[in-house]
């Protein structure tokens, strides 16, 4: 791949409020939010099947996120994500204590918000 | 487009996921994938960069699997179907599984009313015989440590008599020369005539011991039992029966104390046992009271007098052998002691239990046996039910094992739903016992005494629960291996009807038939014997003419008729009264009537002939009669003359002897004015002139050849030996009894009447016991032909539906109906007849056991063996051509679009 990709460590940490992120305002298939997630970032951070998908299943494990086959006329059937109520909860308390980090680490490295 | 989804599977491979679960992954991610490939290709890419650039994804090593490993291992995977292997939960599962079963079955009402119908049919057959099998042979008999009681008897097998009813005098040195028994007591039937309250009654009873009852270890119910001192001579007390107590005394506490009349002398009662005392009898023999033994002076010194019955109590840790070879040693030092009358004479000991039920035993055991088949060809027609109901639910099993449901888990979902089949049928069956039984009680012949014991108790429903879990699992086995022996490619298809599962399933199918007709020809050839045999029984000639022929007991009371004399007075115008009866054409006196009675025999000297040694005198059976008994009989004379008036007490003494008698005495010889006397030449008795000769009768044993006969005029015997009377009618006889009994108390209103009885019905209950095994086989065996119909019918049917297709092009082809049935009737005689086979090996070896209930057939009767064939095979056609002709009914169009 040739963009740089962020250090996996901090990719997966952000990778959880990415994807409930991207879930929060409608239901999403697996290609969209790898789609959306390379398009916002500007291809920054790409995810791959191998590391996406699992990570949605642990989401859902979890009970933060819900997946279900829909089928629409014309096309094969897909599986769409969705936010649950617990998932919209984790989303803000995660929103909300990434901010703080991100704030933390601009005061420590003098880096001025964009 | 590239299929990933390879790529994906490989990399899932040893993750352990359900199938299903698998398959969405595998589907998810290979979608990602081709979207991935198809963006590539618009961004100008080749197909083949497109197709590697995608890939990539998937390369770095062990990304996928190890990040899938973290999320979807951590939880085990969820049952898709019915819980997985590695969850065992029983009861959980066992619940799931009979909601699920309950489900099945009522969605499928008709198959499970006829699953039901069936086992419930086969399990209640076998809880009813086994309820009487119970009850005759295996509950103890209410005595204290049954197992310890005994009888024992005088062997005298060289006179055939293995068996034979020993002497005071013997009974009284066994009793004192023993060291194996705690006990022995001794028994004598004897009727007692009831008078002074009520009505007259004769009762049957028995003088014993008194030390019976200790023996038996039974305490009266009220009051007590006997005492050695009430065992002298001249003791007057007896113990009442319980329901002759509740009958004649309306269970008074009060009778204690109380002074009846028997045979006009007045005898105290002093106790009333409970209702559960049942000794050995004969025939219909039912104790109703019991007086002490007290034997005469003469009874304790006649050593060839043989009339008692012997009951012991061996010691604790005492062996039968050991009781068996101490009486043989006692029993040889007696006859060198006694050679007059003991030479030869062994002892035999036997078990209580056995000579109680002894004789029923192979009959019961035979019919459990049979009932045990009908339950195996019941099974096999449910298996069969069940086996196509497993092809028509392959897609479902199929189904189930691809979404990851373990084989054995299925296993068990299958036995549950069987089982709880069998239960279903079991609590039918139950039901059906309750009312079978009810019904054999009325067919059981009366001697089995246990009979009012018959009951559905806790053996028998714990029986009947093993039997419900054996059979639910063997016929539910069969079809869930076959249904999980399955290719779930095959299954899963389209129309995949002719599957291998299919072929095997039909095999297992014809296999299942294969078996019923086997076993039912097995059934099918006992009871064609039985009823064969009975058919012979029906038709043997007793002698005399059976029919319009009324029977009663009249036992005259020897205080009130001490002599000849005054019998005959009484007895001459009993029997005038009855011939001026409406409906009656002779009347005459009687001894004991053939059949009722296995006693009155004696060894005779013969003028001329020197005596015989000791121990080789046979056996003549002797019946003291009045003048016209032949006639009235209807028993032939051949020679000679009946009694007459002029035989009187004080005339010359004459005897009537039967042509076997006189065949053995005086071969090719006329008989007639030879004489001959009971016992020895130099025994005090007269000698009797022999005045006619009759044919011989069928007395003690309807089954047994004659025996030697010879018949007393009663007016000139001092015993007191006529007892009865025949009428001959010209009416149905039952409608003269009571104006016959009202003839006889117009004469002495205290003259007990008792019995009163057709020939026929006499004769009838002599083979109660053949007509009973008959009957019961008879009827399991149409049950197990019937079932057996209705499983080849099944198969053919099902066969045939399945061949609806062949069937169809073969009819567009040009094959004629003609063709068609004989095709589809050939297939069905095909398994048939390799069944009847193998039935017919079977029952040419099984049918042996049923020798010893034969008369008159072997075991391998071929009559028998033929006539079954035929029916079986008439059936079996039968059931095969109506499925065949239902076949050539198809319309080839409808048939061709069948698959």
């Amino acid at each position: 791949m040739a963009s740089p990709v962020p250090d996996r460590e901090l990719k997966k940490g952000s990778a959880e409020l990415m994807i409930l992120s991207l879930l929060e305002d409608r239901p999403r298939h697996g290609y969209e939010i790898a789609q959306l997630i390379d398009l916002r970032s500007r291809g920054a951070i790409r995810f791959n099947v191998a590391s996406l998908y699992p990570l949605l299943y642990r989401l859902e494990k979890r009970n933060w996120i819900r997946g279900r086959w829909v089928e629409r006329p014309g096309q094969r059937r897909r599986r769409y994500y969705r936010l649950t109520a617990s998932g919209k909860n984790v989303l803000s308390k995660q929103r909300a204590g990434w901010r703080e980090f991100v704030e933390a680490i601009n005061l420590i490295t003098g880096i001025q918000h964009a | 487009m590239p299929d990933f989804k390879i790529d994906i599977r490989t990399r899932l491979k040893d993750l352990g996921l359900s199938p299903l679960r698998e398959a969405e992954i595998v589907e998810e991610l290979s979608q990602h994938l081709e979207d991935e490939y198809e963006r590539a290709l618009s961004c100008g890419a080749s197909e083949e960069e497109a197709r590697q650039q995608v890939l990539e994804q998937l390369n770095t090593p062990e990304l996928l699997r190890r990040e899938l490993k973290r999320v979807e291992h951590r939880v085990s995977a969820h049952p898709v179907t019915l819980g997985a292997e590695e969850k065992i939960n029983i009861f959980a599962d066992l619940w799931q599984d009979l909601r699920y079963a309950l489900r099945t079955l009522a969605k499928n009402p008709a198959f499970a009313s006829i699953a039901i119908v069936v086992i419930a049919l086969g399990i209640g057959a076998n809880t009813a015989i086994f309820s009487v099998v119970n009850a005759v042979l295996l509950r103890p008999l209410p005595f204290k440590n049954p197992e310890q009681l005994v009888m024992i008897w005088e062997n005298a097998t060289h006179l055939g008599f293995p068996k034979n009813t020993p002497s005071p005098p013997n009974f009284l040195d066994w009793q004192r020369q023993n060291t194996v028994f705690t006990g022995m007591a001794a028994m004598s039937e004897r009727s007692f005539n009831l008078t002074g309250v009520g009505e007259p009654e004769r009762l049957d009873g028995r003088r014993v011991s008194a030390n019976l009852f200790d023996l038996l270890g039974v305490p009266a119910l009220l009051g007590r039992t006997f005492v050695p001192d009430d065992d002298r001579s001249g003791a007057h007390v007896v113990v009442l029966s319980h329901s002759l107590w509740q009958r004649r005394f309306g269970s008074d506490p009060s009778v204690i104390g109380l002074s009846v009349t028997l045979n006009g002398e007045s005898y105290t009662v002093i106790g009333v046992m409970p209702r559960s005392v049942h000794l050995p009898a004969y025939g219909t023999w039912q104790d109703k009271l019991w007086v002490p033994i007290a034997f005469t002076n003469e009874e304790v010194t006649e050593r060839g007098s043989h009339f008692l019955d012997v009951i012991a109590r061996m010691k604790p840790g005492i062996a039968l052998k050991q009781a068996q070879a101490e009486m043989e040693t006692i029993a040889a030092r007696l006859a060198k002691q006694y050679p007059r009358s003991n030479t030869r004479i062994g002892a035999t000991v036997t078990p209580l239990h056995e000579e109680i039920v002894g004789d029923i035993k192979p009959a019961l055991l035979i019919l459990l046996g049979a009932v045990g088949f009908v339950l195996l060809i019941a099974c096999a027609n449910v298996a069969n039910l069940l086996l196509a109901r497993a092809a028509a639910r392959e897609k479902e099993i199929a189904l189930r094992l691809a979404l990851g449901a373990s084989r054995s888990r299925l296993t068990r979902q299958f036995l549950t739903e069987s089982v709880l089949l069998a239960f279903l049928g079991a609590g039918l069956g139950l039901l059906l016992a309750l009312a079978g039984v009810r019904v054999l009680k009325t067919f059981v012949p009366s001697m089995i005494l246990q009979i009012q014991a018959i009951n559905i108790d806790d053996r028998v429903l714990l029986f009947t629960a093993s039997i419900a879990l054996l059979t639910g699992i063997v016929f539910g086995l069969a079809p869930a291996m076959h249904a999980l022996d399955s290719n779930l490619n095959d299954s899963l298809k389209e129309g995949g009807r002719d599957s291998a599962v299919s072929r095997k399933g039909n095999q297992l199918r014809g296999l299942l038939v294969i078996g019923e007709v086997a076993v039912s020809f097995i059934l099918l050839i006992g009871a064609g014997l039985l009823i064969n045999s009975f058919l012979h029984l029906r038709n043997l000639d007793p002698g005399f003419r059976t029919d319009h022929l009324l029977t009663m007991k009249v036992d005259l009371s020897e205080l009130k008729y001490p002599d000849g004399q005054r019998r005959s007075v009484f007895f001459d115008e009993v029997l005038r009264r009855i011939r001026a009866l409406p409906g009656v054409q002779s009347v005459a006196v009687a001894g004991n009537l053939p059949f009722t009675y296995n006693g009155d025999s004696a060894s005779i000297a013969v003028e001329g002939i020197p005596d015989p040694p000791p121990g080789q005198w046979p056996d003549v059976i002797y019946r003291a009669i009045g003048p016209g008994y032949f006639g009235t009989m209807g028993i032939p004379v051949i020679r000679g003359r009946d009694f007459a008036d002029q035989d009187k007490a004080d005339s010359k003494k004459v005897v009537v002897i039967s042509e076997k008698t006189a065949q053995h005495y005086w071969p090719g010889q006329d008989p007639i004015g030879k004489r001959l006397k009971t016992g020895a030449t130099t025994s005090r008795a007269p000698w009797r002139e022999v005045i006619g000769v009759v044919k011989d009768v069928r007395q003690n044993d309807f089954i047994a050849q004659p025996k030697m006969q010879m018949y007393f005029d009663y007016r000139q015997l001092k015993d007191l030996a006529a007892n009865a009377l025949v009428v001959r009618t010209s009416v149905e006889p039952m409608s003269l009894g009571t104006s016959v009994r009202d003839a006889i108390w117009a004469v002495d209103k205290d003259q007990p009447v008792a019995d009163i009885d057709t020939m026929d019905h006499i004769v009838s209950e002599a083979i109660a016991r053949q007509r009973f095994s008959m009957l019961l086989l008879g009827i399991f065996a149409s049950l197990a032909l019937v079932l057996a119909a209705v499983g080849i019918y099944g198969v053919m049917s099902y066969s045939v539906a399945q061949r609806t297709h062949e069937i169809g092009i073969r009819m567009a082809l040009g094959a004629r109906r003609t063709d068609v049935l004989k095709m589809t009737v050939k297939q069905g005689l095909k398994l048939v007849s390799v069944g009847m086979m193998l039935g017919l090996v079977a029952a040419f070896l099984l049918t042996r056991v049923l020798a010893s209930l034969l008369f008159g057939i072997s075991a391998t009767d071929p009559v028998t063996f033929i006539g079954i064939s035929l029916v079986l095979l008439a059936v079996a056609v039968l059931a095969s051509y109506l499925p065949a002709l239902r076949a050539t009914k198809v319309d080839p169009i409808i048939a061709l679009r069948a698959q």
